[in-house]
């Protein structure tokens, strides 16, 4: 992970008296799936039209395969695959027409692009609606659809904003498995979203963008431990609690919680096991509160996510 | 194949799916010709002439076969070179007595003169004088002119018309005055000094028997003859032609006084077919709704914004130029298509013509198309949104129209508005298409500059939105 895909540099993007990015610094990696958190109206958009050759940024530089981004190269642009946020088919053409047209943008041609056009079908199971009108599709389907645009020609790095939006349970987690399966193929990922459990689940590298600026940028491991975990306690009778609890190991903070007890605690399960050990019978409730990004982003912006 | 190519093909199969657009391009102009067609009556569209139009059915059978050599042809002939030639009148030949009968009746004729089978026998037998001299003879002379009826000829009347038929019959006669006459006195003349005439006149003169051991029969009659040939010296007796009797230069053959009457299709469904109106309407709605594209165009460009499609075309690797142009050339395709499909219909449908120089639509049509195209574009470049294009659009497309004189005839504006008008490239298209379907000789060189100005009107709205155009 070491051959850099993208490297983000101080990039600034202002419309009129808006200033949409402040500094981003990211590096993503070849064959990562990057998380990219934030609010609505954080900038991702923003950043993924600027790594996508859309706009360009008003200071600083982005690098995408070795190459500036605002050098609108043909043979970088065939690297990138794109889908936004807005479902960006035609509805009056059909899956497949869709998928043919947009493998033409990026050169394809004859056996090979009906081959692919073939598999990416297979691939968001729409195969069997391959010859209808998109229109004519649930908002699912055309997200799957609008993905499966988006990498028919094959790129090497895929930038994907918010590509959830707006569909059910079922075809989100369709999006997921595909999105991993790109990914374990080998394609690099950059993937936005504001639902925090989205990117916990696919990201292993997140970024923390608000107000234009990146908060953090880490695993999301050494993000959790922005905010450790809790655990709440409480005990049928006995004193001295707060003392014992504080010498168990792992436990870096006892706080008086209503009737029991808040610990923080570096490792959750090692310390559920160590306190019900060390508190026997008396122990009436263990109540764990594990790490989230939205307390992570909580910690960082003193707001929450979805506000 | 190019991307150009496949964003052509791809908008292409677009238009095709999208039924608004036939029906604005193709459907709503055919359907207000048709309309406006069955509204507006014969006189709408056409041309003051400023002939006057004889209709005539001619049954003329022919001359008898011992007819001599005068006439050269038929009588009917005759009469109808002098009302041609002499009078520079346009007659228009109606096939048969039926459908005379029925434009008559329907008033779109006043009158129709019909020569019956047996007009130039009889005319042939006008005579002024009698057995033994003529055979059978005829005086088709009376108090009023010509006894028609003599003749073998008959006017068909519409009684709700009766000055125009007057002067149809007044006219009439005036030319069978000039075509009887001189073949009445020639006959005549040609008679004076022959046996015949010389022993009438000894009946008369018994003395004149007195002279014939001095001076031959044959000689005194000729003398006769040419005694009142020098008299009458201006004049020719046995000319047998107005001209010729009148010692004047013979008419100018004037072919393109002669017309046929071609019967439109006004039974089915009262349409009128060939009528003059649709010389003008046919081109009219041609033109403006040529200029409609703005809509399909517009559309077409919002679509595209609006389905987040424009944000794919931009992210690929493709230029600016490629994806204006891809989206351009199908709708300069749709625009000749549409142009060249109302023309046809019009031809097919309604009877248009086109005129003498059909070929030389094909220039009028494409500039035309490509001054739509321009000006399309320049609205979807400044219109964001569909009712930007349908507000913007209509209005533009409307009153470019009002200006032009595509929704009246631009014979009706006035010299100042007319010159106005040319501002709107609807003028110069519809200045061609008058040149080419409504001048029997269309002058080229302004269908020429015509399409030279629409070409021009293309370019600057091309230029224009290429500069406004914003694709992101």
């Amino acid at each position: 992970m070491t051959d850099a895909v993208l490297v983000a540099s101080g990039v600034h993007k202002q419309y009129g008296s808006t200033l949409a990015l402040r500094g981003v610094d990211l590096t993503v990696h070849r064959g990562e799936l990057f998380g990219l958190l934030g609010p609505n109206g954080a900038g991702k958009t923003t950043f993924m039209s600027i790594l996508a050759g859309l706009a360009e940024p008003s200071a600083g530089s982005v690098t995408l395969f070795g190459v500036g981004s605002g050098s609108r190269d043909r043979d970088l642009r065939k690297k990138i695959g794109l889908a936004t946020q807005d479902l960006a088919v035609y509805p009056e053409l059909t899956a497949r027409e869709n998928l043919e047209f947009f493998g033409r943008m990026y050169g394809m041609r004859g056996v090979a692009l009906r081959d692919r056009v073939a598999e990416m079908l297979a691939a968001v199971e729409l195969t069997d609606r391959a010859d209808d009108r998109a229109g004519t599709f649930s908002g699912g389907m055309k997200r799957r659809l609008n993905l499966a645009v988006a990498v028919v020609h094959g790129p090497e790095l895929l930038l994907l904003d918010e590509p959830t939006t707006g569909v059910d349970p079922q075809s989100r987690n369709h999006i997921f498995e595909r999105v991993k399966a790109l990914n374990a193929a080998g394609m690099t990922v950059v993937y936005t979203s504001h639902y925090m459990e989205e990117v916990q689940t696919l990201c292993p590298r997140i970024a923390v963008l608000d107000g234009g600026k990146v908060l953090a940028c880490d695993t999301l491991g050494n993000l959790l431990k922005l905010r450790p975990a809790k655990l709440r306690v409480r005990f049928s009778g006995g004193d001295g609690w707060a003392g014992r609890l504080a010498a168990i190991p792992g436990v870096t903070a006892v706080s008086p919680d209503g009737d029991g007890f808040e610990l923080r605690v570096d490792d959750l399960p090692t310390a559920c096991a160590r306190v019900a050990v060390a508190t026997g019978e008396s122990l009436v409730a263990l109540d764990p509160d594990p790490p989230t990004l939205e307390r992570v982003f909580l910690h960082l912006t003193g707001k929450a996510l979805r506000d | 194949m190019t991307p150009t190519l496949t964003i052509a093909l791809k908008d292409l199969r677009l238009l095709l799916r999208d039924p608004r657009s036939a029906v604005i391009l193709l459907v709503m102009p055919l359907l207000l010709i048709l309309v406006l067609g069955l509204a507006l009556g014969d006189a709408f569209g056409a041309k003051p002439d400023d002939r006057i139009r004889i209709s005539v059915v001619n049954l003329d059978a022919g001359l008898p076969s011992d007819h001599g050599p005068f006439p050269p042809g038929t009588w009917s002939e005759q009469v109808l070179a002098d009302l041609t030639d002499t009078a520079d009148i346009r007659v228009e030949n109606i096939r048969t007595e039926e459908e005379a009968l029925q434009l008559v009746r329907r008033g779109d004729r006043s009158a129709v003169v019909v020569f019956g089978p047996k007009f130039s026998e009889y005319a042939h037998r006008c005579s002024f004088v009698d057995e033994p001299f003529k055979k059978d003879p005829i005086n088709p002379l009376f108090r009023d002119g010509v006894q028609t009826s003599a003749l073998d000829v008959k006017f068909l009347v519409n009684p709700t018309q009766p000055v125009a038929a007057s002067v149809i019959q007044q006219v009439v006669q005036v030319t069978l005055l000039r075509v009887v006459i001189p073949w009445m006195i020639g006959q005549a003349f040609d008679m004076i000094g022959t046996d015949p005439f010389m022993e009438r006149m000894e009946k008369h003169i018994p003395e004149l028997k007195l002279a014939y051991p001095f001076v031959s029969k044959k000689k005194l009659g000729k003398g006769i003859q040419d005694g009142i040939s020098a008299f009458f010296s201006q004049y020719s007796f046995r000319a047998k032609t107005w001209a010729g009797l009148t010692k004047s230069e013979p008419p100018v053959p004037r072919a393109e006084n002669r017309t046929a009457y071609e019967a439109g299709d006004s039974g089915v469904f009262g349409l009128n077919r060939g009528a003059a109106r649709y010389q003008i309407l046919v081109p009219s709605y041609t033109v403006t709704f040529a200029f409609f594209l703005v809509l399909t165009v517009g559309w077409l460009f919002v679509a595209e914004r609006r389905h987040g499609t424009l944000v794919r075309l931009r992210a690929a690797p493709l230029d600016r130029w490629q994806i204006l142009l891809g989206k351009l050339i199908p709708c300069l395709a749709v625009s000749l298509f549409q142009g060249f499909f109302l023309l046809v219909c019009g031809k097919l449908v309604f009877g248009m013509s086109w005129g003498p120089e059909p070929w030389l639509i094909v220039p009028v049509v494409a500039s035309t198309s490509f001054a739509a195209v321009g000006l399309a574009t320049l609205v979807a470049g400044v219109a964001r949104t569909e009712t930007q294009v349908a507000v913007y659009g209509t209005m533009l497309v409307l009153v470019l129209a009002g200006v032009s004189g595509s929704l009246m005839p631009r014979d009706l504006m006035p010299e100042q508005m007319r010159q106005i008008s040319l501002v709107t490239p609807h003028a110069w298209a519809l200045e061609a298409y008058s040149q080419l379907l409504g001048n029997p000789e269309p002058q080229t060189d302004l269908v020429w500059k015509s399409c030279g100005v629409l070409t021009a009107f293309g370019a600057a709205f091309s230029l224009l939105a290429w500069w406004r155009m914003r694709l992101d």
